[in-house]
């Protein structure tokens, strides 16, 4: 008995002395990303991004002489859930930077907590503006997402440009992503169309699964073009009820989809029954006109990683992340938090889809999204044609 | 608010009240026909709800997108769940019946984990989505109001099932057995009755309700992670609105939701979901056990 008690003594002082040794041989990266319920759909392939690109750059030498280590936890979407694994990511694993969450609840959650513990948070998928509000900004949150003013006005911008459309309608959640990226929309075609009346919004709850009451009160308002902020599974729900009651051909497929509408997994989920005709978005697309070399080479790289064809268009989001913080620490020669954070500001890389500046105003990177028609492919699911990288510059601020 | 006196725009959210209530009816009709028989609330009735779904969606990729296929993935899914409820029944849950109510929550609680899980294992968290059967595929025209043909489908099946319900329990022998044994177990135990035996068949049938009402979902819904504890809380304010355990009730609840839904946008546009939600409390105030539900003793 004796000797066991010893024997867990000598191996918890071994565990313990062996964890700063390693710390110091690595860059351990914390991962907060929800891996199970509805948004592990997300959450799932935007960690291959970051695997992909952590490989990659470990193959290559690292950074500074030292490899980076992934360490990923489940955030189930909550952002009190994300808040307990960020502490301990960074009490416990002794993480030196943070580079993870994927909703709106999320994102400005863990903020505080990079806040507190001055340790570099980079937010890759949450798109609420809140996260870097003036109110809410501290030297070490920096987002390589879009955010909701961008979505909302790239929309309007599309919408605008239609120009017999008079009466516009929006249908977005009930909650932070919905309310702000309808608001900005609505916000912005104001001003590029005075002309156009907004006659009605639709606001189901997150997770609601009976759009129909919704989309009749909607037709009946008889809007001649649409703004939709619904995404994931429920972007499939509501397009599959308002196909059959003929939404899209009252407003003749004039719907204009933000929440990755676009995306491989919401054409692939729906296949033929997609509301071909519509725009939808995309943070990344496997092929269209116009694509430069970088991008080729990096989405034959995720094809060959997640071994999916076409690739997910999540993995991206995070690759980008680590590669702005692999740049940022590069610049900075050095691992301290305030020095990565100052070298972040106004830093401009090459993503695999052209340069990204993450901006010293408000630590946002000038990030487009994919815009097009989705039409039928020639296999069967939605393809985007017309596509159109919505550079967000002119209309940030 | 001059759509509230459309009829066009009334009779469209009549349709989307009325096939939305119908649905609900589908699922929450095994989940009051379990707690009338068994006294055991399932929260893991849901479960078998998404697995039936999931299943429909596998099969119809194996037997193809047509009107047989799809109606064969349908019969297949509700089967494959009866089953699986059986076997959870006869393993597991059997032992359950004499525990008291907060270890048998806890125990179905716990079921839905485990089918949360297992179906993120063979199924991914990918939403998939079933297409509807060609020969439902279309729609007419009703007074104006475009009338999909698998809401008319939906709407006309959730009559029958209560109808075959109450035919089951009121015309049968069996019928009667049932009703018995929600009054007095042990004394029909007493009289010579397989009751362990009953209570598997109650199970099964609840199961395969469930089972049918996943698969008959998938064409209007996406099958994804998560459905299963959306539908079971709603399907618990519809049992509590029309009395656990009544099978009127359970119609009478369902009508009561999907139209407060439908009509509720008009009036707090935002609100109505709030607005179901306050019927359920004000039931639970005024009347405990539902309202065509009975008190208990």
């Amino acid at each position: 008995m004796k000797r066991l008690v010893l024997g867990l003594f000598a191996s918890a002082a071994a565990l313990l002395l062996s964890s700063p040794a390693t710390a110091q041989n690595t860059i351990k990266v914390g991962v907060p990303m929800p891996l199970s319920g509805p948004a592990a759909l997300y959450g799932e392939p935007a960690v291959k991004g970051a695997r992909m690109f952590v490989d990659e750059i470990n193959a290559a030498g690292g950074v500074l002489g030292k490899k980076i280590e992934l360490v990923v936890r489940d955030s189930k979407a909550s952002a009190d859930e994300a808040v307990r694994v960020s502490r301990e990511l960074i009490l416990k694993e002794e993480v030196q930077f943070l580079v993870g969450t994927l909703t709106s609840a999320e994102g400005p959650a863990v903020s505080t907590i990079a806040k507190e513990n001055k340790i570099i948070l980079i937010a890759p998928i949450p798109k609420t503006d809140q996260l870097t509000a003036p109110k809410n900004l501290h030297p070490y949150v920096f987002r390589t997402a879009a955010n909701t003013t961008m979505e909302g006005r790239s929309a309007a911008e599309i919408i605008a440009s239609w120009k017999d459309v008079k009466k516009v309608a929006t249908i977005a959640h009930d909650y932070a992503y919905g309310q702000d990226v309808a608001k900005s929309f609505v916000d912005h075609i104001k001003k590029l169309r005075p002309d156009i009346e907004i006659v009605d919004q639709q606001w189901p709850k997150l997770g609601e699964g009976d759009y129909s009451p919704f989309i009749n009160a909607q037709m009946a308002k008889k809007p001649e073009a649409v703004f939709s902020a619904m995404w994931g599974g429920h972007f499939v729900t509501w397009a599959k009820q308002a196909k059959p009651l003929g939404f899209f051909e009252l407003v003749q497929n004039r719907v204009v989809n933000g929440g990755e509408a676009g995306s491989v997994e919401a054409t692939r989920a729906l296949g033929a029954d997609y509301p071909f005709g519509i725009y939808g978005n995309s943070y990344d697309l496997a092929d269209y006109a116009g694509q430069s070399d970088a991008h080729k080479k990096y989405i034959e790289r995720i094809k060959a990683y997640t071994k999916e064809d076409p690739p997910s268009t999540w993995p991206l989001t995070t690759y980008v992340a680590m590669q702005f913080l692999v740049e940022g620490i590069k610049k900075a020669g050095s691992l301290d938090s305030d020095k990565v954070a100052a070298a972040l500001l106004g830093l401009t890389i090459d993503t695999p889809f052209g340069k990204q500046t993450l901006r010293a105003s408000d630590h946002q990177a000038d990030r487009g999204q994919f815009y097009g028609k989705m039409v039928k492919g020639p296999a069967g699911n939605a393809i985007m044609t017309e596509v159109k990288y919505v550079d967000p510059k002119p209309f940030m601020d | 608010m001059s759509e509230l006196l459309d009829p066009v725009f009334l009779l469209g959210q009549l349709r989307s009240g009325l096939t939305t209530a119908m649905f609900l009816f589908l699922i929450a009709s095994g989940l009051s026909l379990i707690f009338g028989v068994l006294k055991i609330i399932n929260f893991a009735h849901g479960s078998l709800y998404m697995i039936g779904a999931y299943i429909a969606w596998n099969m119809t990729l194996i037997l193809g997108n047509t009107s047989i296929g799809f109606f064969g993935a349908v019969v297949v899914a509700s089967v494959s769940v009866a089953i699986l409820g059986g076997i959870v029944e006869r393993l597991l849950l059997r032992y359950m019946y004499k525990r008291e109510e907060l270890y048998q929550l806890l125990f179905t609680y716990a079921l839905v984990l485990v089918f949360a899980d297992a179906c993120k294992y063979i199924w991914g968290t990918q939403p998939h989505s079933v297409s509807r059967p060609p020969v439902l595929a279309g729609s007419f025209d009703l007074f104006g109001v475009r009338f999909p043909h698998y809401d008319l489908f939906i709407i006309l099946l959730g009559p029958l099932i209560a109808l075959g319900f109450w035919g089951l329990l009121n015309r049968t022998s069996f019928g009667r057995i049932i009703r018995a044994a929600a009054l007095d177990r042990e004394m029909l135990g007493a009289l010579g009755t397989n009751v362990s035996g009953l209570y598997s068949a109650m199970f099964v049938l609840a199961s395969f309700l469930a089972g049918l009402s996943g698969a008959l979902v998938s064409p209007i819904k996406s099958v994804v992670p998560g459905m299963d504890v959306e539908i079971i809380i709603e399907a618990f304010i519809v049992v509590v609105i029309g009395g656990l355990g009544s099978l009127w009730g359970t119609l009478l609840g369902s009508l009561i939701y999907g139209l407060t839904l439908a009509f509720g946008i008009l009036i707090f546009p935002r609100f109505s979901i709030f607005a179901a939600f306050v019927i359920m409390a004000v039931v639970l105030v005024v009347r405990p056990w539902g309202l065509l539900g009975r008190p208990v003793k």
